[in-house]
């Protein structure tokens, strides 16, 4: 059975791996949670120090191992707590979206997004559109064969 | 003597002169160079055979002298051969050879002050198997036979020992598939205005054509370097005529317009990128090949994309290449080495040029043009 016509069966749900920074859109994604704000549970959240720490070859890896979209979440432009870590995000995302663009996944795939601790609902709405989004567009294409 | 003017020069030594491109100008700086000790080595070509050369560094006054006249057939790159060699050097090189070395100077492989740069005006290079496939298919001549070739108004002559010349439009022949090297068919960067010299026999004219090289000085080491012949004895110059720097210009324009057209008809836009991407690397064998000869890259044995790739993930794309399209898509300068030497015949500089032209356009840095411009992440973060 292939990836697509098993979404429709089982009543596919996408998978979206999220990269989150430990200061602002992890705090966002805990206080998403205290909240109580309701989002899909598509997300699966990969902490890391500092958007800047986001190597483009981790978003490709999360795409071969069988994320049907990645999401790129840091602290707003100024605040970073590493003073310029998320400029470097800035500039790294430029170029992945373009090396994304070029190879041929759709772009709702890749998608970046600043969230501060504070903006919980602001989280849950962003997993909210991606996943609708997602789920129109179907399983990603570079999804391994029999991953879901 | 100074930076930006433009001289006509040839090898006061006859026999380099005659048996030399277009007067042995090259050779002749080079030797001295080596002789007046401003450098330690140079590279020349030690031909094998009419197709083939192979570089070599070498500090032997001789050696240099004996290494003039080379077939264009020599699609070889000297950045990596000169890299992380504490050496003071000299070097011949095409225009992504330049390229190539200014990216390794970036990198810190290459140390740019002790190393001149003789850049040569480039139409093209050809592959030797290709070359050896098109004498027989197409001109239906033995290879061995082939004494020597010349690239004229539009056609490539060769020359059989038995003094015959065959001659075949370059147009038709790329048509049909040979000729020159894909990469080099829409390369922009005809004379290498970023090497210290950049030489050839464009806007040569009169009686000096065949016998004589036309060279600007782009650098201060460039003066040097030709200040350094001339004080030697090695090389004869005067100044061009006008005539001459308007033909040089015509046809550098020329030959970059003719780029621009092959580059349109070789990146026609795709349907299903993903699947085309998927369809090329198909045959790949993970041999690594593309990486080791890789002009810009200088990661060493163990890197990002060798690491992460196993043959036993069940991934669609191998992240190998993955790593690599994302490495190549801001330094990527078109030499064509990779599609050279990969064993499956993939056509891989076409790949990299797919990702690399739009990301470089877009962000406009150019790699290996300027050597003050650092790496493009670094670039940004400095405003």
């Amino acid at each position: 059975m292939s990836a697509e016509t098993a979404a429709k069966v089982n009543g596919w749900e996408p998978k979206i791996v999220a990269f989150c920074c430990n200061w602002c859109s992890y705090g966002g994604a805990d206080s998403a949670g205290m909240g109580r704000f309701q989002q899909p549970p598509t997300a699966r959240i990969i902490r890391v120090m500092c958007s800047g720490r986001i190597d483009p070859l981790h978003v490709f890896n999360a795409f071969l191992e069988g994320a049907d979209a990645v999401l790129v979440t840091g602290c707003h432009i100024g605040d970073c707590h590493y003073v310029n870590g998320n400029d470097k995000t800035k500039i790294k995302y430029k170029f992945l979206e373009s090396v994304v663009r070029e190879l041929g996944i759709e772009k709702e795939r890749l998608q970046l997004n600043w969230i501060s601790a504070s903006e919980g609902e602001k989280f849950a709405n962003f997993i909210r559109d991606v996943t609708e989004q997602i789920k129109k567009l179907g399983p990603s294409p570079l999804k391994p064969e029999g991953v879901a | 003597m100074q930076k930006g003017e433009m001289l006509i020069g040839w090898s006061t030594k006859e026999d380099v002169r005659k048996r030399g491109g277009s007067g042995g100008l090259v050779t002749s700086v080079l030797a001295a160079a080596l002789e007046k000790k401003l450098v330690d080595a140079v590279v020349v070509l030690r031909k094998i055979n009419e197709f083939e050369a192979v570089p070599i560094i070498t500090s032997d006054v001789n050696e240099v002298l004996n290494s003039a006249g080379s077939l264009h057939s020599v699609p070889s790159n000297f950045a990596k051969l000169i890299a992380d060699r504490n050496l003071k050097i000299a070097l011949p090189a095409k225009g992504c050879d330049v390229r190539a070395i200014i990216e390794q100077s970036k990198r810190n492989a290459i140390n740019p002050d002790n190393t001149f740069i003789i850049g040569l005006n480039c139409g093209g290079s050809m592959h030797p198997v290709t070359t050896r496939e098109m004498l027989d298919v197409l001109y239906k001549i033995k290879p061995e036979d082939v004494q020597g070739e010349e690239i004229e108004k539009g056609k490539l002559i060769f020359e059989t020992k038995d003094g015959k010349e065959h001659a075949i439009t370059i147009d038709e022949l790329e048509e049909k598939g040979y000729g020159r090297r894909e990469n080099c068919r829409y390369c922009m960067l005809k004379i290498p205005n970023n090497a210290d010299l950049a030489c050839g026999n464009w806007g040569v004219t009169g009686d000096l054509v065949g016998k004589a090289t036309f060279v600007e000085i782009n650098s201060e080491k460039g003066a040097k370097l030709l200040q350094n012949a001339i004080d030697a004895g090695y090389v004869q110059i005067q100044k061009p005529d006008e005539k001459g720097i308007a033909t040089r210009a015509k046809i550098k324009g020329a030959m970059e317009g003719l780029g621009k057209k092959w580059k349109e008809k070789v990146f026609v836009p795709l349907d299903n990128r993903l699947e085309y991407f998927r369809k090329e690397l198909e045959h790949c064998i993970d041999c690594g090949a593309c990486k080791t000869v890789c002009p810009t890259c200088s990661c060493g044995d163990i890197s990002k994309c060798t690491e992460f790739h196993s043959r036993a993930d069940p991934y669609r794309m191998s992240m190998y290449h993955l790593v690599r399209f994302l490495h190549l898509a801001d330094s990527c300068i078109g030499c064509g080495q990779c599609s050279d030497v990969c064993p499956a015949d993939i056509q891989l500089a076409r790949l990299y040029r797919r990702f690399a032209n739009p990301v470089q356009e877009e962000l406009k840095y150019e790699p290996g043009i300027d050597l003050r411009k650092p790496p493009y992440f670094e670039a940004k973060l400095e405003v």
